[in-house]
């Protein structure tokens, strides 16, 4: 793998959507702005506004960088250079999860800081680190089948796939026993399942990432 | 020292509608090829194979000694490559594409980037989205020029160029390529454009390469020769015929391997020879395209 090559597209795309990148940031120093303000609708409507902002700036940066790569017919010319397509791949998981994790754990930070500081809060700190691993996982999906398949639609697809499971695995996750016990409570309660719960998370985040390799090194046909 | 930039040996590429079958090919260093073909003919996925973006089914691929597309990276370092198909970032400017190009390829020229700035009459600080599809196209064999490869591959540049944006992409290209000796791959279906750079034609055809020699030596053997048949006598047998055409008493016949002597042959067997046409490249492309087609129909 050449690394110093993947750096390259890496920074070539950060240059690229250097605005929407920029956008977010803004959005997420506002939204935490709002939190800050300790009103508690104020906190409601900003975790939502950051969610959104975060599934967002994800979601734009796998169509933008991957799926508009080919439909714009930038691929070729990427595709020119030195590289292989397994360098190509890395450099597109790479530099859309490490864009995505700047506002991420930004807001992971955030608002688990914000629950800290609110005394009365601070039961609700596993459900919100489960959430964010949430909207990470729904990332990495978007990811992957952008990568797999560069096509519009699919990606759509799994924006919505993405965004369904956030919100509906985000409500079934909020009614597990182990997890909803202690949820508005003053204290932290990690218990085990919101720790097999987090782990499951993770380790799909993994397979993920790890099937989209796989599936990438097997492609015979790049343009 | 291997002598030969690319070298296709038996390779295959097999899709639902679309077969690549056996092509074989050499390209030695120092020519200038074109690759002459219909749209669909299969030049775009040999030249694909070529840079290691698509993989062959079958037979073995080697470009700059190296074993694509194996060693795709590798050898992607020293080829420039423009095709028809390719766009650069429409948001940014050339000067941004420069110096990103500029920042992989070590070998890359300035000064020579710069000559060619002016040559192409391109501004580096104009964005991709505001050129023109002939300054396009110009960026993009700029940004392959200067990184000096030591072959470049050109997949039907001229391609959707008006007529006066074609002659200048030729033009300057002709003027470029007469810097120095490079090694090009040149594809196009339009045999004017590969008639005025390259020196070694390959005719591809059906998934198939149906000729392949140096491009004088195409325009010396082929020859349209116009007889004038007595009522007694027959059509002579000549060697390469590929076509006959005409009537019974004018035939119109399409040689091959067309040699003076075959004057003489045609008056001893009662044929008047009218004349001898000499045929463009066009035309040659087009007869051995029948001439090939009908033998697979047969």
């Amino acid at each position: 793998m050449n690394y110093a090559m993947v750096k390259r597209l890496v920074l070539k795309d950060w240059y690229l959507q250097r605005w929407a990148i920029l956008g977010s940031l803004a959005g997420i120093v506002a939204t935490l702005g709002i939190i800050a303000t300790g009103a508690k609708i104020a906190f409601l409507l900003g975790l939502i506004l950051l969610i959104i902002v975060i599934i967002s700036i994800g979601a734009h940066m796998a169509v933008a960088t991957i799926v508009t790569e080919r439909k714009e017919q930038t691929l070729p010319f990427v595709m020119s250079l030195p590289i292989s397509y397994r360098e190509y791949t890395a450099s597109k998981i790479w530099g859309n999860l490490l864009i995505f994790l700047v506002p991420w754990v930004t807001m992971v930070v955030g608002s688990i800081g914000m629950l800290l500081w609110s005394p009365s809060s601070r039961g609700l700190v596993p459900y919100t680190a489960i959430m964010s691993a949430e909207i990470l996982l729904s990332t990495c999906l978007i990811l992957a089948v952008a990568l797999i398949t560069e096509s519009q639609g699919w990606a759509v697809a799994a924006i919505m796939v993405g965004n369904i499971g956030v919100n509906g695995l985000g409500y079934a996750f909020a009614h597990i026993a182990g997890i909803e016990k202690g949820m508005w409570g003053p204290t932290i309660q990690w218990s085990g399942a919101a720790s097999v719960v987090l782990l499951a998370e993770f380790i799909t985040v993994g397979l993920l990432l790890g099937i989209t390799f796989f599936v990438q090194g097997r492609k015979k046909d790049f343009l | 020292m291997n002598d030969l930039s690319v070298h296709f040996e038996g390779v295959s590429k097999i899709y639902p509608h679309f077969t690549l079958d056996d092509l074989s090919l050499e390209l030695p260093t120092g020519t200038i090829m074109g690759l002459i073909g219909a749209n669909g003919a299969g030049k775009s996925t040999t030249i694909r194979i070529l840079m290691g973006l698509v993989h062959q089914d079958q037979g073995l691929v080697q470009v700059l000694g190296r074993e694509m597309p194996r060693e795709q990276a590798a050898a992607k370092l020293d080829i420039g490559f423009v095709s028809e198909d390719m766009r650069l970032y429409g948001p940014a400017t050339l000067a941004w594409h420069m110096s990103f190009v500029q920042s992989i390829y070590p070998q890359w020229d300035q000064a020579y980037s710069e000559m060619l700035l002016r040559r192409f009459d391109l501004k580096p600080q104009q964005k991709i989205k505001g050129l023109s599809h002939g300054q396009r196209v110009k960026a993009a064999l700029l940004l392959a020029l200067a990184r000096r490869p030591r072959l470049l591959v050109l997949d039907e540049p001229t391609t959707g160029l008006d007529p006066v944006a074609r002659q200048e992409v030729l033009g300057e290209l002709m003027a470029v390529l007469a810097d120095e000796d490079r090694t090009i791959l040149f594809s196009s279906h339009n045999t004017l454009d590969v008639e005025q750079i390259s020196d070694q034609i390959t005719f591809i055809d059906r998934g198939r390469i149906i000729a392949s020699d140096n491009k004088e030596m195409f325009l010396e053997r082929w020859r349209r020769l116009r007889l004038v048949l007595s009522p007694e006598g027959d059509l002579p047998s000549l060697p390469g015929v590929v076509e006959v055409g005409g009537s019974e008493r004018l035939p119109v016949l399409v040689t091959n391997r067309f040699d003076p002597a075959m004057v003489s042959v045609c008056n001893d067997a009662g044929a008047t020879v009218q004349a001898v046409d000499p045929m463009t490249l066009e035309e040659i492309f087009v007869a051995n395209v029948h001439s090939r087609r009908e033998k697979q129909t047969v």
